[in-house]
């Protein structure tokens, strides 16, 4: 991909993850009450409107931290590419890295998915 | 290089940009595989009985309910906030929007990229940041209810 | 202010082998002194091997760029009444050193040769022997005039932080020459100029850390210049 493709994708996902970070963030933290913990409430493993499992089983709610896992994981590989190869200017160095990278991403999507899916089985 | 203290606000905010990249990277990666444990652990690739998620669950849970990592979080929630918004105000920017549009040149005016609209998304990047930082202490370990 | 000036100079011969160190000098204050002239004070009256690089003394010449207290400036642009009574001059960062507080500025105007600095015209006969006026108005004037001030002083290029990490980058001063040439509308170069920054170590590397800006002694802004290019760029 060009350099021109790959920066676009970095502030395009970079919006995504604003949007549908903001859903994940508003789902784990802004849902409880201010006398209230997380721990007291969406860090449950159930019985909570949102609880872990709640929220997995919430298939709009599944697809947004689905979507939240690809956004961020393009958006931080790119961008630890972007600070390495400005830091060490190695023509061979930033190939190689490339490929650890887009192995590490890979890496992070198949793991991630496979969290979401189970979770959204389990019953 | 790394602290640019003679610098204008743009330059701290992209050293800062970039360590908060970092670290959030870090969290990131981290976060995907401890959540992984919620489901079982990376040898559960079926899904598994609903007592066995739960038992696994709650043992997770006990780990990751103290005030180390906690505050861990707080920290995270800081540079969250920031390089969400700033990144915003870096997109905006890289496109040429919010900026100053070029003219002639009078003498001493700031430089028409400093856009007064530019700073003020930069102020409110820290203030979101700041607010991330007081809510999530009080989310994490109930500072304002206590 | 009356009385001392203390200049605290970097002197170093690399061709000497001996190590880079700083030495004092005092001179006497005059009102209206710029960092130049305290400078060829020095090289007057105190110590003449003093290396240093000027011309205009009237910041037109873009020569005398130094490392004035932590920020790129031009020596015979910076009054010393606005540092105080002790200053401390480095050669600029980001350019190879020659000797003291000369730097060697062939890598710079090569990354200004390649953006192509002139006005490409698609008919060649034309721009050789041109027939007639090309006449602007006034707001195609203010596209580009700005960035036309620039005095290629390499001050903004010794700021970026870009530049220190990565050499192969053409810096702001070349990329906002670019812009400049790209949004006047005598200028037929159009996408060809825009492909010749757009790859992995051309214009995507900038990250709008202004400091070009905040050191351009002339008001280029070049950071705007450059943001204006890569929206020129994503639009494609
Ligand atoms: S843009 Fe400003 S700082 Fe950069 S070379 Fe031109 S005059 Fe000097
Ligand atoms: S001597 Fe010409 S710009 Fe300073």
């Amino acid at each position: 991909m060009s350099e021109r493709r790959l920066m676009l994708l970095h502030y395009v996902t970079g919006i995504g993850i604003l949007i549908t970070g903001a859903v994940h963030l508003w789902v784990v933290f802004f849902t409880v009450p201010l006398d209230q913990t997380i721990w007291e409430t969406t860090m449950l493993f159930d019985n909570h409107p949102f609880a872990i499992l709640s929220v997995y089983r919430n298939a709009l709610l599944a697809s947004t931290l689905w979507l939240l896992l690809v956004f961020t994981t393009y958006h931080a590989m790119n961008g630890i590419r972007v600070i390495l190869m400005e830091l060490i200017p190695n023509r061979s160095f930033v190939s190689a890295i490339k490929w650890v990278l887009i192995a590490l991403g890979l890496f992070l999507v198949v793991y991630g998915t496979r969290t979401i899916l189970i979770a959204y089985n389990i019953r | 290089m790394l602290f640019p203290s003679r610098y204008s606000l743009e330059r701290w905010s992209y050293t800062l940009q970039r360590i908060t990249g970092v670290v959030v990277t870090l969290y990131f990666v981290l976060h995907v595989i401890e959540t992984g444990n919620f489901v079982g652990g990376p040898s559960v690739w079926y899904v598994p009985p609903y007592d066995y998620a739960r038992a696994y669950y709650e043992e997770i849970r006990e780990f990751l309910h103290n005030p180390v990592f906690d505050v861990g979080l707080v920290i995270i929630g800081w540079m969250v906030a920031f390089h969400a918004v700033n990144g915003l105000r870096l997109t905006l920017a890289h496109f040429g929007i919010t900026l100053g549009r070029p003219s002639r040149v009078e003498p001493e005016a700031p430089p028409r990229s400093f856009s007064p609209f530019q700073r003020a998304i930069f102020w409110i990047s820290i203030a979101l940041a700041v607010f991330a930082v007081v809510y999530s202490l009080n989310a994490l370990m109930g500072v304002l209810a206590a | 202010m009356e009385g001392k000036v203390v200049f605290t100079v970097f002197r170093h011969d690399p061709s000497a082998g001996e190590r880079p160190r700083f030495v004092r000098y005092e001179v006497p204050y005059r009102s209206g002194m710029t960092v130049l002239d305290g400078l060829l004070y020095i090289k007057e009256r105190i110590d003449h091997t003093l290396a240093i690089r000027y011309s205009c003394r009237m910041g037109i010449c873009g020569s005398c760029g130094m490392k004035v207290n932590g920020l790129p400036r031009l020596a015979c642009f910076t009054q010393v009444s606005e540092l105080g009574r002790s200053i401390k001059v480095e050669p600029l960062p980001n350019h190879p050193l020659v000797r003291d507080l000369v730097t060697d500025f062939t890598a710079f105007f090569s990354k200004h040769r390649a953006v192509k600095p002139w006005l490409i015209r698609k008919d060649a006969e034309e721009q050789e022997n041109p027939t007639r006026q090309y006449l602007q108005s006034d707001q195609e004037l203010e596209r580009y005039i700005q960035f036309s001030y620039c005095i290629s002083c390499g001050l903004c290029y010794s700021a970026c932080p870009v530049v220190t990490a990565l050499p192969e980058f053409p810096g702001p001063q070349a990329l906002a020459w670019l812009y400049r040439f790209y949004a006047d509308s005598r200028d037929q170069g159009g996408r060809e100029r825009l492909r010749l920054v757009d790859d992995a170590t051309g214009i995507w590397r900038c990250h709008f850390a202004g400091s070009c800006s905040q050191v351009c002694p002339k008001g280029v802004d070049p950071a705007l210049a450059i943001q204006l290019l890569r929206r020129a760029v994503l639009r494609g």
